[in-house]
């Protein structure tokens, strides 16, 4: 009933020294006790409150004590708050911090120092309604800063949802200029006057300042527009010029950008539309993706692993879409052959056998699922065989045994040309077109690097003695193949001594031998168009 | 049963619950009976009614009722048409604060407490303060005790109510037979019965307050005529003839500074002007000064109406009033687009002893009242920073206080033995006067710095005492309930103001010196006719107790700032709130107008400094009265320090506002 119990009334009393009480009493005395209390404590509240104070102290209990003519409680008027602390073991029950202090030490003890006398300091609060910023007024930036922003946004209507903590005010022109590439980039319906925007933003100087906003909108509309292929298209198009942009010093901003660019490559869905050409975005955005790896990968050491770690994720769980397993592939291929081979062929067998199914056109009935897994297929074929061809490359720089070979290598390509492509159609009869259209990629890569490396392979100089022994024995029982390569090595480096470039890829030499074989037993004869002419013509 | 005995309990019972008419029916009928003409009364021979008649005169002491009757209504209320809920909860508050108070008065504590309890969430919202007085009533004692109970179960709560709510409200009590609540209802509320529409629920602050007997006296006595306008032949009237008959360059001025928005250029504009033209002034001021003996009556528009002032005034030496004129001269005129620069004292090093701070007419002085019995006088001009040479708007003057050789600044003025509560400075600044704890008020002189009277007359801590606008009278309050007018040369009072029902913490002069307002504890703000004595007005409204109180420079208006924050303007003629303030969290300690009462600022506990804009929100105000829509006064700026609460604040002649507080550590 009363929140004094009548246990505290009886103990008040056995303190003061009334030691017969009666429990009835004491219970009618309780209610008593907390109505007074209360009406002391809303006497001593009218004193905190005329004392200009809006926390209670002892002082005010003494001068609430003082207006009912009664003695006020000594010993608590020391001016702080008093710390109460908690009874252990109770949980509602609370005493004072009494320490006991020694009179020796109390009188031993140094005089404390005097407390400083009042003083005034005057200063200016507002000078005609704005408040200077000097140290005796509150912090502005706290208690402004809303209301700065706020400002901000009213004089800069239409970038009004770029929420930046942006201090700077941009000019006339670069607001109309980020303006117009947005609304470019939006509407979609001037390709040419967007390729104009396109080479401005790739090559224009003084757009720095822009750079934020441009992050800012990419990443809001692609997280908005994911299902408007064009828009996405044409965002990444934007990326693209700004990395392009030799003025623009876009490595700070990489890290708002990354994460719009991964999504266009790995989502799961991009364009809502059955004729949107989504392959084409990923193809496109995979390159972008290399590309910014490629100029930042120094700078930024973790970005390649960490968007490998992303990519391998999206193309290992068996629960992604086929989409985005071919985003990742295309992703990891235009890493370079490097990341495939220790990412991709690695992984190979298992991803084949989950493709598999999917694959077959008796058991996969979705037109568009088996179209897709196709698509997928073709992607990692194609990435495998670029590396496998990347790997085998290096051989023939190697030997070059007469200066007739690059002819004869480049005419043997040509000649293959036609002969790949019935391969390609032989072995995909029925869904022809785009292995077609991967095959040709295939291809178009065959010679070129050929020919760039070349220079290259010649100008390596001579190295070391020859060490066919050791060479030999770390191949020695070895997959037939690998044989194949040994002796050919062994053939090559008899001709002539370039023992230390032998030396260094002696190991990858096994591994894509190996490797070789192993994509030969998965694609069969598919893979062969990738083989480099030359080598193939060593090992048929 | 003896059909005796039933009329006896239906008699008692009617009694009982205050139904004297019916009561005065039956007895009619008994009669009535009695003489044979009547047919039998039916319920003595039917003994169903007999049982139920019975059950009513059991069951009254039976606590659980109470609990159970208001609950029903109170599920009943909330689960009413919404049109009508608003009114219809409106009646559960006083039902529920009489429900407790019947159940504590019946020395149910035990059911009292767990009633209130469970309920009392419900108030909380608006009525807290109030239950927070109430929850500690246990004994039945205690309710004989307390003021606020008592006058609680005097007097009737006046509610409005439409029609239709009215109907609801007495169908469902009838049709539930919930006598119980009836009888409450009967007892305790008056309602207001209109026809109509159920108002808005926005406009019910008065319906909020229970104001215990006072309701009606209070309609009573803000019927009474009050002559708001200022006194004739004031300075400022002086001024404007003074304007008048100056020649039309410089109104044309003034005209083309409105438009200004660059008021520092303004600012020194006008001043180079003024020098230029105040040659003339003072020809003038000659020429006034006979015209002063003469009385002539020039034909002034002016807004407000003038009074004759009731009390002597005291003449005002010429040196005085000319220095007043010029301030008055070179005042900036502020707006909303034109604010006040703020120039702020803080004190430190005050030891959480500040208990208030004072500020001079032209800013050059500042008294501090401390808790240790003690006040601090500082003269801020001799410290470095010229006061009234503010105006002329550097901010890089803040770097003095420090004394010339190191001896302490102030002039220290001893002789209260309690905390002092308030200093106010006499218009030229010649005198202080403080209250203190010790019940004493303590006139100093601040050139002899020392104690010139000390005033003895209220009983209890003197919380405030406030210069008239003309000095030489004062105005005191106390805990003693009552507010108190003194002339600086009697130790008695000269008026004595009682009605208030709890403490009176702040008082405040009308400009034209015949009034006083006061603001109590009992959470009303009081009109006081200086020359009568007598309450002229009652302002009802505020939610927790009344801290400050400032007058509009034109006598019309008035403000007020509560513990909680909140800040009401008053139109003092009809007694109106124009229009609360919500802004500030905690409370507000000071409020000050500026000089021709376009601005308003109030200080407070929340360590900030706010500016109002006051002459927009009267206009719309007044242009829409009649839709009954009060608009929110603008809250222009906030200036929040550096965690100083704001005592005092006080816009000086020209218009600068001071400001003074005590630097507080936040709370660690």
């Amino acid at each position: 009933m009363s929140i004094v119990p009548k246990e505290t009334i009886e103990v008040i009393a056995q303190s003061i020294g009334i030691t017969n009480l009666s429990p009835e009493a004491a219970l009618m005395l309780a209610p008593d006790v907390e109505y007074r209390v209360r009406e002391i404590m809303q006497e001593a509240i009218k004193c905190m409150r005329h004392s200009k104070r809006t926390t209670l102290t002892a002082s005010d209990v003494d001068g609430a004590l003082n207006l009912r003519n009664l003695e006020p409680i000594y010993g608590f008027g020391s001016g702080g708050p008093i710390r109460f602390r908690k009874a252990i073991g109770h949980r509602d029950l609370f005493y004072t911090d009494d320490r006991e202090v020694d009179f020796k030490d109390v009188i031993e003890a140094p005089l404390p120092k005097a407390p400083l006398d009042t003083e005034i300091v005057c200063h200016w609060l507002a000078i005609e309604g704005v408040q200077p910023a000097i140290p005796e007024n509150a912090p502005l930036e706290v208690i402004r800063a809303p209301a700065e922003n706020q400002i901000y946004q009213q004089k800069d209507g239409p970038l009004i949802d770029i929420r930046l903590p942006v201090k700077h005010v941009l000019s006339k022109e670069l607001q109309l200029y980020f303006q117009k590439i947005a609304e470019l980039t939006l509407s979609k319906s001037n390709p040419s006057l967007f390729k104009e925007a396109l080479v401005s933003l790739a090559s224009d100087s003084g757009l720095h300042p822009l750079v934020p906003y441009f992050t800012n909108f990419i990443a809001d509309e692609v997280s908005r527009g994911l299902n408007d292929f064009l828009l996405l298209f044409n965002l990444m198009h934007v990326v693209r010029s700004l990395l392009q942009n030799p003025h623009i010093h876009i490595e700070p901003y990489l890290h708002q950008l990354m994460p719009s660019v991964v999504t266009c490559l790995v989502s799961r869905k991009l364009g809502n539309r059955f004729a949107d050409n989504h392959w084409d975005l990923r193809d496109f955005t995979a390159n972008l993706v290399a590309l910014i790896c490629k100029r930042f990968g120094n700078t930024y050491i973790t970005l390649q692993s960490r968007l490998t770690k992303t990519l391998v994720n999206a193309l290992l769980d068996p629960k992604k879409a086929l989409t985005q397993h071919y985003g990742a592939i295309q992703g990891l291929a235009a890493l370079g052959h490097n990341v495939v081979r220790l990412l991709v062929l690695s992984n190979l067998e298992p991803y084949l056998s989950l493709l598999e199914p999917e694959l077959d056109a008796e058991k996969q009935k979705n037109q568009m699922k088996s179209y897709e897994a196709w698509r997928v297929y073709g992607a990692i074929l194609r990435a495998a065989g670029l590396c496998i061809h990347d790997r085998l490359k290096i051989f023939p720089t190697l030997p070059s045994p007469s200066p007739s070979f690059p002819s004869k290598g480049k005419g043997k390509v040509i000649s293959t040309e036609p002969n790949k492509r019935k391969l390609g159609v032989d072995s995909s009869e029925n869904r022809s077109p785009h292995k077609r259209l991967i095959a040709t990629d295939g291809s178009d890569g065959g010679p070129s690097p050929m020919q760039v490396d070349r220079p290259t392979g010649d100008a390596n100089p001579p190295q070391n003695s020859v060490r066919p022994s050791s060479s030999e024995q770390a191949s020695d029982g070895n997959a037939p193949e690998s044989r194949n390569a040994k002796e050919k090595d062994d053939s090559k480096g008899r001709a002539i001594t370039r023992k230390a470039i032998l030396d260094q890829i002696w190991k990858d030499d096994l591994d894509s031998g190996r490797l070789l074989v192993k994509l030969h037993q998965l694609y069969g004869d598919r893979i062969l168009p990738f083989i480099p002419s030359t080598e193939m013509s060593l090992f048929l | 049963m003896d059909p005796e005995q039933v009329d006896e309990f239906v008699m008692g019972y009617l009694k009982k619950k205050g139904f004297n008419n019916a009561a005065k029916q039956l007895q009619e009928a008994l009669h009535h009976n009695n003489g044979g003409t009547f047919n039998s009364t039916d319920y003595h021979n039917d003994p169903e009614l007999t049982k139920l008649i019975r059950s009513f005169s059991q069951s009254e002491n039976d606590p659980t009722r109470y609990r159970d009757g208001y609950s029903k209504l109170r599920s009943w209320a909330y689960n009413s048409l919404d049109l009508y809920k608003h009114e219809l909860l409106r009646v559960m508050y006083p039902v529920f604060i009489h429900c407790y108070m019947d159940l504590v008065g019946k020395g149910h504590t035990q059911e009292a407490r767990a009633f209130f309890n469970s309920f009392r969430k419900d108030h909380e919202m608006i009525h807290l303060r109030d239950l927070q007085k109430l929850e500690g009533v246990l004994v039945p004692s205690h309710l004989e005790e307390m003021e606020f109970a008592r006058s609680l179960r005097q007097s009737k709560v006046n509610i409005k109510i439409c029609q239709y709510s009215y109907d609801l409200l007495l169908q469902y009590l009838h049709r539930t037979e919930s006598t119980l609540m009836l009888g409450i209802i009967n007892e305790h509320i008056n309602f207001q019965v209109y026809s109509g529409q159920p108002n808005s629920s926005s406009d019910d602050i008065d319906a909020v307050t229970i104001v215990g007997s006072f309701q009606e006296t209070a309609d009573h006595i803000n019927q009474k005529e009050i002559q708001w306008g200022l006194l004739e032949d004031s300075l400022e009237d002086r001024l404007e003839k003074t304007g008048s008959l100056l020649s039309d360059s410089e109104k044309g001025q003034g005209e083309s500074k409105d438009g200004d928005v660059d008021d520092s250029k303004k600012r020194s504009n006008e001043i180079g002007k003024q020098g230029s033209s105040l040659k003339k002034l003072k020809k003038d001021k000659a020429g006034n000064a006979t015209a002063k003996v003469a009385r002539q009556e020039t034909s002034i528009v002016s807004p407000a109406p003038r009074v004759k002032p009731e009390l002597a005034l005291p003449v005002m030496s010429t040196d005085v009033e000319e220095s007043i004129l010029e301030d008055l001269r070179n005042r900036v005129q502020l707006s909303s687009v034109a604010m006040p620069s703020v120039s702020f004292y803080t004190f430190v090093n005050t030891h959480n002893g500040l208990n208030c701070a004072s500020i001079s007419h032209d800013g050059s002085l500042v008294a501090g009242g401390f808790s240790d019995s003690s006040i601090k006088v500082w003269d801020m001009a001799k410290i470095g920073q010229a006061g009234s040479g503010a105006l002329q708007g550097e901010s890089d003057t803040n770097d003095q206080n420090v004394g010339p050789n190191g001896r302490r600044n102030y002039t220290l003025l001893l002789g209260h033995s309690g905390p002092v509560y308030s200093a106010t400075f006499s218009p030229p600044g010649d005198f202080v006067l403080s209250s203190s704890a010790d019940t004493t008020i303590r006139l100093w002189s601040t050139q002899l710095n020392a104690n010139l009277v000390c005033y003895k007359g209220h009983n209890y801590p003197v919380w405030d005492v406030q210069f008239s606008p003309f000095g030489h009278y004062f105005a005191s309050c106390s805990h003693d309930r009552t507010a108190r007018i003194w002339s600086m040369d009697r130790v008695q009072p000269l008026r004595i103001m009682a009605g208030h029902l709890s403490d009176v913490d702040c008082v405040q002069w009308h400009p034209n010196c015949n009034y006083i307002a006061t603001g109590s504890s009992d959470k009303t703000v009081r009109l006081w006719d200086v020359q009568t004595g007598e309450c002229v007005r009652i302002f009802i409204g505020h939610r927790s107790m009344v801290l400050s109180l400032a007058m509009s420079p034109d006598g019309r208006y008035m403000a007020s700032g509560d513990e909680d924050g909140t800040i009401m303007m008053w139109d003092l003629s009809t007694a109106r709130c124009i229009t609360p303030l919500m802004g500030h969290n905690s409370c507000v300690w000071s409020l000050s107008y500026s000089g021709e009462g376009s601005l308003l600022a109030s200080g407070s506990a929340d360590c900030t400094v706010k500016l109002w804009d006051v002459t927009s929100s009267t206009k719309l105000t007044k242009a829409e009265e009649k839709n009954g829509n009060t608009n929110r006064l603008r809250s222009l700026r906030t200036f929040p320090t550096k965690s100083t609460p704001v005592h005092a604040l006080r816009f000086s002649r020209r218009n600068l506002l001071f400001a003074a507080g005590a630097l507080s550590k936040p709370a660690s």
